[in-house]
C-alpha cells in the first residue's frame, strides 16, 4: 500500500513537471471546426477553407483592402489592359473572354510547375456532372478554356458582368497526380480523391505550405513548400488545432496549448472582450468587423409581417446602438442594409433607423395595431405576437434575441423567443421557410457581391426548385429584379455605384430583412506576432500566410 | 453450454437487426439532408445543382429502399466511406476506438482501484466513521456533472497552476510526442472520468461485500477460526464480484460508445464526439456503424458476464 | 431519536423540501427573472442583487431559482413518466411471459445497449413536423419542455421496465394472485389490483433515484445546445453560457453547478434513505 503511494506521487510529480520551453519557429492555431474533407473544389465549409488558403491559392482573391489581386495569375485581365474582350455566346448574348497567365514561379510541392493543364483538368472535373462538385455555378460559366501555352489560357465566361474578373472559385488542382483517379470512376471521385485518401502527398499543393500530417477531429500539420518561390514563410511548422468547445479552446490558449485562435473561427466577441479586459500581457486582441451580415429574415408570406409599416415600426423599437455598445463594446458597427459601411459601393444617405420608441408606438397605431392591457390587438382583436427564431448554442445570437424580445414587449409585441440546433435551422427551417414570423441569423459574403441569391424574386426556395435560392423573405419586387440584374451588367463605375445607391435604399426601406449588425470577428493572436492582417469577409487571413512573423 | 451461448447469440443478432431498422429510421426522421445543409452553407447553390447531388448521394429514393442498399452493402461487408469525412468507415473509426478505449479503460481501472479498496473499507466498518465518509465520497461522485467538473479541473490544474496541459492528446509543438507527453495529456480527462466512476463502483462493492457478509458461509469459516484478511479476500470478495462483473459487462459496451461530455471539453477524438459528429451531420454509414459497434458490445458484454458468472460461480449453470 | 445511519437520508429530504420551497415560492422572493439592465453586466454581489447579475443584466438569484423551478419540474415529470412506461411493460411482460416477454424484454436489451447521449441527440433533432404535429403546437413553450420530458423518458424506462418485471414474476405465483385468477379477475384488473401494489416501494425508491441521474442529463444536454432554451433558464442552460466566461466571471459557473450538484445529492441521499425505509430485509 505505503509503495502504491509513492508510485502515484512519483508519477504526479513526472506529470506536473513543467512544459518543455517552446521551440520559436512554429506555431499553433486554434479553431472551432475540424474540416471535414480536404478537397478544395468540392464543397464549401470554412475551416477547409481557412486551411487550405495556406496550401492551395485560387486564381484571384480580396485582400484585406478589399481589393481583387491576383494570386496565382501575372495580372488581372481587365479591358484596359487587353486582357478581357468582349464577345458573343454561341447563342447570341454578351460574353466575355478573359486570358490569364500564371505566374512563372509557381510549383507543386513536388516541384511539378503550375500549367494550364491543371487548370483545364479542374474545369473538366468541375463541370463533370458526376464529380460530386456541390456548387457547379462557377465551372457552368466557363464555356471553353483556349490553351496559349503552359501558363497563358483565354477564359470564355457565358455573361458579362461588373466582376467578370473575378476567379476566387477557381482553385487549380494538381493534372498529374489527380486526372488518373477521377477519369477511373468519376462518380467515386469524391471518395476516392487524393485529398481525402492521401492528403500528406506535397504534390497536392501550390501554397506556401503542403499539410504533412492530418489526424482526423483534432488536428493538421503543415510545412513549408520546398518549391515555393514567393515570400519565405517565417514558420517551420504550422498546427492547426480544432476544439470546438470555445471555453475549452480559450483554456488551452491560456494554458499554453495553442499559440493564437483564428478570428474566422474563433472566440465570440463578447468571451474575446473579456479575455481582453483582463489584459493578459502574452495576448493581442484585433477585432475586425466584415461582411458577416447579422440580420433577422422577416417571413412576407405572414399577414402580420407582410404590412411595411409595421417592419419599420420593429426597427424603430430596436435599440441597436446600446446593444451594440453594452454587449459588443462598440465594436459591432450597426448595419442600414446589406452592404457595409467600408465598402466601395455604400450610400451614406441611406434611411437609418435610429432607435425611436414614440415613433415605433405611433406606426403601431396607425397600421391599427392597439395598445390593450399591455399588448396590442388589432381590430380583430387579434394579439401582435411574433416568433423569432435562432441557432441553439450561439451565444451572441441567443443574447441578442433576448435583448431584442425585451425591446419590443415594451412597445407591447409578444415575442416569443425559439432556438433550434444549427443543422435543423439550416437545413429545414430557413431554407425551407418554416418560420412563422422571423429568422436571426447571418449571411458571409465578398466584397461588392450582388445580393442576388437572397433578394431576386427567381431565388424564392420553393419544392418545385428542391428549395435552392436564399431568399428566404420570399421577398419578390420587380423594381429589386431589375436593380439587381442591372447592377450585375452594368460595367461603368459611377454608374453602378448609382444602382447600388437606389439598391440600399430600396432594401432600407421595403426591409425584406431587419438590418441588425456587422460581425466583428476577434483575433487573438500572440504579442510577438505581426503581418496578420484580418480581412472581414470571406477569403481568410491565411491567404497572406507568409506574411506572418514573429517582431525580431 | 453451447446451446445457450447459441441462442444468446442469435437474439442479440435480433436485437442488432432491430435496432439497425430503428436507427436508421431515427436518422432519416432528422429534418434535412446533407444536401439541404450544403444549400443552406452554399448561396450559388441552384436547383439543378440540388438534384444532381441528391442523386448522386442516392437520396432521392425512398427510406426502406435505402436502409436495404445499405444492409446489403454491409451483408458483403462494406462498410462504405463516410460523407463527413471522405474516407473508408473503418479508417475514421480505428483511432477513434483506439482513443476511446485508452481514455476510459485508464480511467475504469483507476475508478475500479481506488473504488473497490473504499468499497470494502467501508463495509468492514459499517456504521462507523470510515463508511460515512466512504459514502459521502460516493455521493458527491455521483452527483457531479461531468463537463462542470471537467472544465473545474481544467481551471485548476491548467490555467491557473499551469501543471497539465488543457486538452488534446499530444503537444503539438516542440520535442512533444513521447509517452510521457501523452500520460501528462490524459491526466485530466481520466481524472475526470475516474472521478465520475469511483462512487457507483464504492457503492456497489460496499453493497455486495455486505451481502455476502450475512451469509452463512461465513459465519461458518468464521468459526473454524478463518483470519479476518483471509476472510475478507478469500472468500467475501470473491463472491461479492459477482453482481461487479455483470456491472463491468453493461460497462464494456460503453467503452466503445466513447465519452461524448469528457472528449468534447478535452477535445480528445474519440468515438463518442465521432458518433454525434456523425449523427449530426447525417453520416449515415459512419453513425451507423458506430452506433451498432457500440450496442453490439454491450450486448456481448452481457454475454461474457454471464459467461464470467458461470466460471465464478458454481451455483449458476446455463443450459 | 434518530439514528446516525439515517442522517444522510434526513439531510437529504430537508434539502429537498427547502429546494421545493424555494424554487416555488420564487415569485415572491426573487426579482423579475427576465428584467434585463445592459449597464450592469456580470455585477458583483449587491443588496439588490444578491448573487450579481449575468451577462445581460438579469439578477442570477433570481434566474437560479426560476431555473431550478425548471429543472425540478423537467426532471420529476420525466421520472413520473418514466417510471409509468417502465411499469406497464415490465408489468405486462412479467404477467403474460411467452413471446410478450421475450419480444418486450428483448427491446428493453437493445434500447439499454444504444450509447443514451447519441440517441438523445437524435430524438432531440427529430422534426415534429415530420411526425405530424401542427406549427401551433410546435411553438408553445409547454411543448417545448414536453418535449425534453418525453425524449428523456423515452430512453429512461428500461431500468423501471426490468426491476418491476422481476417483481412481477415473483409476485404473479402466489397464493393471493392464482386465487384471484381462478376466481375469474381480468388480467388487467389482477395487474392493478393485486401486483402493482407490490411493485411501488422499489418503483417509488428507483424513481427518486433516477430524477438525480435526469438532472445531470438534461444539463449534459444543455451543453451540447439541445436543452431548454433561453430566455426560459434551466440550470443546465445557466451553467453553459456562464462557461464561456468562465475565465472572467467564474462565480457565474459555480452557482449554478453547485445548484445542480446540490440537488442531485439531495435525491440520491433521500432516495437512499426511502430504499433502506422499504426494505423488507431491514
Amino acid at each position: 500500500m505505503r509503495r502504491l503511494v509513492a508510485l502515484l506521487f512519483g508519477l504526479l510529480l513526472v506529470l506536473t513537471a513543467s512544459l518543455p520551453a517552446r521551440a520559436k519557429d512554429d506555431l499553433v492555431i486554434g479553431i472551432t471546426q475540424f474540416p471535414s474533407t480536404l478537397h478544395p473544389n468540392l464543397d464549401s465549409m470554412m475551416a477547409k477553407t481557412y486551411v487550405l488558403a495556406m496550401t492551395t491559392r485560387p486564381l484571384t482573391a480580396f485582400n484585406a483592402k478589399w481589393q481583387l489581386v491576383c494570386m496565382l495569375c501575372e495580372r488581372l485581365p481587365s479591358f484596359d489592359n487587353g486582357q478581357a474582350k468582349r464577345e458573343k455566346t454561341p447563342d447570341g448574348k454578351p460574353g466575355v473572354a478573359l486570358t490569364f497567365t500564371l505566374r512563372p514561379d509557381l510549383f507543386w510541392g513536388d516541384g511539378v510547375p503550375v500549367t494550364t493543364q491543371d487548370v483545364l483538368f479542374t474545369w473538366e472535373m468541375g463541370k463533370h456532372p458526376q464529380s460530386g462538385v456541390a456548387n457547379g455555378e462557377m465551372y457552368r460559366r466557363i464555356l471553353a478554356i483556349d490553351v496559349q501555352d503552359d501558363k497563358t489560357f483565354t477564359l470564355h465566361l457565358d455573361r458579362l458582368t461588373f466582376d467578370y474578373n473575378v476567379m476566387n472559385g477557381l482553385t487549380p488542382i494538381p493534372a498529374h497526380l489527380e486526372r488518373a483517379a477521377f477519369l477511373a470512376d468519376p462518380a467515386q471521385y469524391r471518395v476516392r480523391n487524393g485529398y481525402d485518401q492521401k492528403p500528406a502527398q506535397p504534390g497536392l499543393y501550390n501554397g506556401p505550405y503542403v499539410i504533412t500530417q492530418v489526424v482526423a477531429g483534432s488536428h493538421l500539420v503543415l510545412e513549408p513548400n520546398r518549391f515555393w518561390k514567393g515570400s519565405q514563410p517565417a514558420f517551420k511548422r504550422l498546427v492547426v488545432r480544432s476544439v470546438e468547445n470555445t471555453a475549452a479552446l480559450e483554456a488551452q490558449l491560456l494554458s499554453g496549448g495553442i499559440d493564437m485562435i483564428a478570428g474566422e473561427l474563433g472566440l465570440p466577441l463578447e468571451q474575446a472582450l473579456a479575455l481582453e479586459k483582463r489584459a493578459d500581457p502574452r495576448f493581442r486582441i484585433v477585432t475586425k468587423s466584415g461582411l458577416v451580415f447579422e440580420h433577422v429574415d422577416v417571413n412576407l408570406d405572414s399577414p402580420i409581417l407582410s404590412d411595411r409599416t409595421l417592419r419599420q415600426a420593429l426597427m424603430y423599437g430596436l435599440d441597436r446602438q446600446s446593444m451594440n455598445r453594452q454587449l459588443f463594446d462598440g465594436r459591432q458597427p450597426v448595419a442600414d442594409s446589406s452592404v457595409n459601411p467600408l465598402d466601395g459601393i455604400y450610400a451614406a444617405d441611406v434611411p437609418k433607423y435610429s432607435y425611436d420608441p414614440a415613433k415605433a408606438a405611433k406606426m403601431l397605431d396607425d397600421a391599427g395595431w392597439k395598445m390593450a392591457g399591455g399588448l396590442r390587438r388589432n381590430a380583430q382583436g387579434q394579439a401582435l405576437t411574433l416568433e423569432l427564431m435562432t441557432t441553439a448554442g450561439n451565444r451572441s445570437r441567443e443574447l441578442v434575441s433576448q435583448v431584442i424580445q425585451a425591446q419590443w414587449r415594451k412597445l407591447g409585441i409578444d415575442v416569443r423567443l425559439k432556438a433550434e440546433a444549427p443543422r435543423v435551422f439550416f437545413a429545414e427551417t430557413v431554407t425551407k421557410r418554416r418560420f412563422a414570423h422571423l429568422a436571426l441569423y447571418a449571411w458571409i459574403s465578398a466584397p461588392e457581391s450582388v445580393p442576388r441569391t437572397t433578394l431576386h424574386s427567381t431565388q424564392i426556395p420553393t419544392e418545385a426548385n428542391a428549395w435552392a435560392g436564399q431568399n428566404n423573405p420570399g421577398y419578390a419586387n420587380p423594381v429589386m429584379d431589375t436593380l439587381l440584374d442591372n447592377i450585375e451588367t452594368e460595367l461603368d463605375v459611377p454608374e453602378r455605384r448609382q444602382l447600388w445607391r437606389q439598391l440600399q435604399h430600396l432594401y432600407a426601406t421595403d426591409l425584406p430583412a431587419l438590418p441588425l449588425f456587422f460581425r466583428a470577428d476577434s483575433y487573438v493572436l500572440p504579442r510577438q506576432l505581426e503581418g496578420l492582417e484580418p480581412t472581414g469577409h470571406q477569403d481568410p487571413s491565411t491567404l497572406w500566410v507568409e506574411n506572418w512573423r514573429w517582431r525580431p | 453450454m453451447t446451446g445457450w451461448l447459441t441462442s444468446r447469440l442469435l437474439q442479440s443478432l435480433a436485437v442488432l437487426l432491430v435496432m439497425s431498422v430503428a436507427v436508421h429510421g431515427l436518422m432519416a426522421l432528422m429534418p434535412g439532408d446533407p444536401i439541404d445543409l450544403m444549400i443552406a452553407s452554399d448561396p450559388h447553390l441552384n436547383a439543378a445543382d440540388a438534384i444532381r447531388l441528391k442523386a448522386l448521394y442516392g437520396l432521392d429514393k425512398p427510406w426502406g429502399e435505402r436502409y436495404l442498399a445499405w444492409a446489403g452493402q454491409v451483408m458483403r461487408g462494406e462498410l462504405g466511406y463516410s460523407r463527413l469525412f471522405a474516407k473508408p468507415v473503418l479508417q475514421i473509426m480505428g483511432p477513434a476506438i483506439a482513443n476511446s478505449l485508452t481514455l476510459m479503460g485508464t480511467a475504469l481501472i483507476l475508478s475500479l482501484l481506488a473504488a473497490l479498496p473504499l468499497g470494502i473499507l467501508a463495509s468492514r466498518h459499517q456504521g462507523g466513521w470510515a463508511d460515512h465518509l466512504v459514502n459521502a465520497i460516493s455521493f458527491a461522485s455521483v452527483s457531479l456533472p461531468t463537463f462542470w467538473l471537467g472544465l473545474m479541473l481544467m481551471v485548476l490544474f491548467s490555467v491557473k497552476l499551469g501543471w497539465l496541459p488543457a486538452g488534446g492528446m499530444q503537444s503539438l509543438t516542440g520535442d512533444g510526442g513521447g509517452v510521457l507527453d501523452s500520460l501528462r495529456h490524459m491526466a485530466l480527462p481520466v481524472a475526470t472520468l475516474a472521478i465520475a466512476g469511483i462512487g457507483q463502483y464504492a457503492r456497489h462493492t460496499r453493497a455486495a461485500m455486505l451481502n455476502e457478509a450475512a451469509q452463512d458461509y461465513i459465519r461458518t469459516a468464521k468459526a473454524k477460526g478463518c483470519t479476518p484478511r483471509r476472510l475478507v479476500w478469500r472468500h467475501q470478495f470473491r463472491n461479492a464480484l459477482l453482481p461487479l462483473v455483470t456491472l463491468l459487462g453493461l460497462e464494456f459496451g460503453n467503452l466503445f460508445s466513447g465519452a461524448l461530455i469528457t472528449e468534447t471539453v478535452f477535445g480528445w477524438p474519440g468515438m463518442g464526439k465521432l458518433i454525434a459528429d456523425s449523427v449530426m451531420g447525417n453520416d449515415f454509414n459512419l453513425a451507423l456503424t458506430a452506433l451498432m459497434l457500440a450496442t453490439a458490445m454491450t450486448l456481448l458484454g452481457s454475454v461474457l458476464a454471464d459467461l464470467t458468472m458461470a466460471r465464478l460461480d458454481p451455483r449458476i449453470k446455463y443450459r | 431519536m434518530i439514528k446516525p445511519r439515517d442522517l444522510p437520508a434526513l439531510v437529504g429530504a430537508v434539502l429537498l423540501v427547502f429546494l421545493a420551497f424555494a424554487t416555488l415560492s420564487a415569485p415572491w422572493l426573487a426579482a423579475d427573472p427576465e428584467a434585463m439592465n445592459l449597464a450592469a453586466i456580470h455585477a458583483a454581489p449587491s443588496l439588490s442583487h444578491p448573487l450579481g447579475t449575468d451577462e445581460l443584466g438579469r439578477d442570477v438569484a433570481a434566474r437560479l431559482l426560476n431555473g431550478g423551478r425548471v429543472s425540478l419540474a423537467v426532471a420529476l415529470s420525466t421520472a413520473l413518466l418514466a417510471a409509468i412506461l417502465g411499469t406497464a411493460i415490465g408489468l405486462v411482460a412479467g404477467y403474460r411471459g411467452g413471446w410478450v416477454d421475450a419480444a418486450l424484454m428483448r427491446m428493453t436489451d437493445g434500447v439499454m445497449a444504444l450509447p443514451l447521449l447519441p440517441l438523445l441527440i437524435v430524438l432531440a433533432a427529430l422534426d415534429p413536423a415530420k411526425l405530424g404535429i401542427g406549427d401551433e403546437a410546435r411553438s408553445s413553450e409547454i411543448f417545448m419542455v414536453g418535449r425534453m420530458v418525453v425524449i428523456i423518458a423515452l430512453v429512461g424506462w428500461t431500468g423501471a421496465a426490468r426491476l418491476v418485471r422481476a417483481q412481477t414474476l415473483s409476485v404473479k405465483t402466489r397464493d393471493y394472485v392464482r386465487a384471484a385468477t381462478a376466481l375469474g379477475a381480468t388480467p388487467g384488473r389482477i395487474m392493478v389490483r393485486h401486483i402493482l401494489p407490490n411493485v411501488a416501494s422499489p418503483m417509488v425508491v428507483a424513481a427518486t433515484l433516477s430524477v438525480g441521474n435526469i438532472i445531470l442529463v438534461e444539463s449534459a444536454l444543455s451543453f451540447l445546445g439541445l436543452g431548454v432554451q433561453p430566455p426560459m433558464a434551466s440550470w443546465g442552460n445557466m451553467l453553459t453560457g456562464a462557461m464561456n466566461v468562465i475565465w472572467s466571471a467564474p462565480d457565474q459557473a459555480l452557482w449554478p453547478g453547485l445548484a445542480i450538484f446540490v440537488t442531485v445529492l439531495a435525491f440520491n441521499l433521500a432516495g437512499d434513505g426511502l430504499q433502506r425505509a422499504l426494505d423488507p430485509r431491514r
